[in-house]
């Protein structure tokens, strides 16, 4: 109980200055109050009911007394607390923004089956994100697990940020033979892989073996240093990342481990899906615009919105 | 013509505020007592949170609506002071003004055929 009620004096802090000292004690006290009733009432249905509510009500009372201390500091100027209140909104507004959901746009099909070109996804930053030795009981974080979608930098080039699944941890040994994943000797059956192509191609399909015209620097030294008798050893601090659409993907067989430090978040939720070229998402133009403006709702895959993005787990046959 | 009334009794109040007002109009209470009233009164639909129901008695203070009373523990609670709160004579105006304007709606509504006035009847129950 105690750490709840740190952890909302903490959250108090969201409320301008002023606000805080003159109701603070208060509103900590409610909340005192509030936990007190929930824990009369066991389960955790309610539980829920509360943390959200209690987000809620912080989220949107917050906003509202910002702006009341932002119209009332703006009528009085040449006063210190003008400039003290913008800069603690705008750096609240920051941090929101960046460091704990960030919008993306997904312009190419790699994923395609599980998440779709056009999707529109919000990315949690924090629950992949070390929080070190203090923050890891406080913060969401749990460690990433086979199955999982990350979202990430591209080693190959970090200003581009990819979204793949997670195949192989730290000292996993993989091999693909015939479009089948077998990791650490497991065949995998992953039902959210779809197969576009009925061909087998050497590289992509029976992997590894020597580098194709495909291959990076990167995935050239992944096969270089990384296989033991004709499987790949994922070493530390690395995860091996497939696409789902496994024919059409540009992944971990061809540009080689994803470095954990490489990793920003995993997929929210899908806010909006519009069905436009790929061209069209990459660099946003007039053209696309006025497309939007004109197909909004003919074009919006209306089943996918707020879709949640899973994290699978494959399951193992011996 | 009616004389115009003043201003601040005829504006419309939010629904925390009105039922905010409703909660203190049969005596004082702390912020924990605002928001057990306010629950009951609703049925449980307007759940206060300590920012919005403390950032609304801020500006119910300011449009001098509610005034603070003291500080004193809650003999039902506990030993912890509360601080408690009253309402004025113009917040008294305005929940009237506001019940009152609430009820011609609702009138305005049954003329309307757009309110059931029958008395509700056990579900599943003959008419």
């Amino acid at each position: 109980m105690s750490g709840l009620n740190r952890m909302y004096s903490l959250l108090l802090h969201v409320y301008p200055r002023d606000f805080r000292r003159e109701y603070g004690p208060h509103m900590r006290q409610l909340f005192r109050d509030r936990c007190r009733d929930l824990s009369h009432t066991s389960g955790w249905r309610a539980a829920l009911r509360f943390a959200s509510h209690i987000a809620g009500d912080l989220a949107s009372s917050a906003v509202r007394e910002r702006a009341s201390a932002l119209w009332s500091a703006a009528r009085q100027p040449g006063r210190r607390g003008f400039i003290s209140e913008w800069a603690a909104t705008i750096i609240m507004y920051l941090f929101a923004a960046t460091t704990v959901v960030q919008a993306y746009v997904v312009p190419t099909g790699s994923m395609e089956g599980t998440i779709r070109i056009g999707d529109h996804l919000l990315v949690d930053r924090v629950g992949y994100a070390h929080p070190g030795p203090v923050g890891r009981h406080i913060l969401p974080y749990r460690e990433i697990r086979r199955g999982d979608l990350i979202v990430f930098r591209y080693p190959e080039d970090i200003r581009q940020t990819y979204v793949k699944r997670v195949i192989g941890l730290a000292g996993d040994r993989i091999r693909l033979e015939n479009k089948q994943v077998i990791r650490n000797g497991s065949r995998l059956v992953e039902p959210y892989t779809q197969h576009v192509s009925p061909y087998t191609e050497p590289y992509r399909d029976n992997f590894p073996l020597a580098p194709d015209a495909y291959t990076t620097p990167l995935g050239r030294d992944m096969l270089a240093h990384h296989v033991e008798n004709g499987e790949l050893v994922v070493p530390a601090d690395s995860l091996f990342v497939l696409g789902d659409n496994r024919d059409n993907s540009a992944d971990s067989r061809y540009w080689g481990f994803v470095p954990r430090r490489n990793v920003i978040g995993k997929p929210l939720l899908v806010y909006w899906s519009y069905d436009a070229p790929t061209e069209d998402l990459k660099d946003w133009n007039f053209g696309h615009v006025l497309d939007v403006a004109e197909h909004f709702f003919t074009r919006t895959r209306w089943d996918r919105t707020l879709l949640v993005p899973r994290s699978e787990p494959a399951q193992e046959l011996p | 013509m009616a004389k115009a009334r003043p201003r601040e009794d005829s504006q419309p109040l939010t629904p925390p505020v009105f039922h905010i007002l409703m909660a203190l109009a049969d005596g004082e209470r702390h912020g924990y007592g605002i928001m057990h009233d306010v629950a009951r009164q609703t049925a449980g639909a307007l759940q206060l949170g300590p920012g919005t129901l403390y950032g609304c008695l801020k500006r119910m203070l300011a449009a001098r609506l509610v005034e603070e009373s003291d500080e004193r523990p809650d003999p039902a609670l506990d030993d912890e002071r509360r601080r408690y709160y009253r309402i004025t004579p113009l917040g008294d105006r305005a929940v009237r003004a506001e019940a009152r304007r609430l009820a011609d709606a609702v009138s305005a509504a049954i003329a309307k055929r757009l309110l059931d006035t029958r008395k509700p009847t056990i579900a599943g129950g003959k008419a």
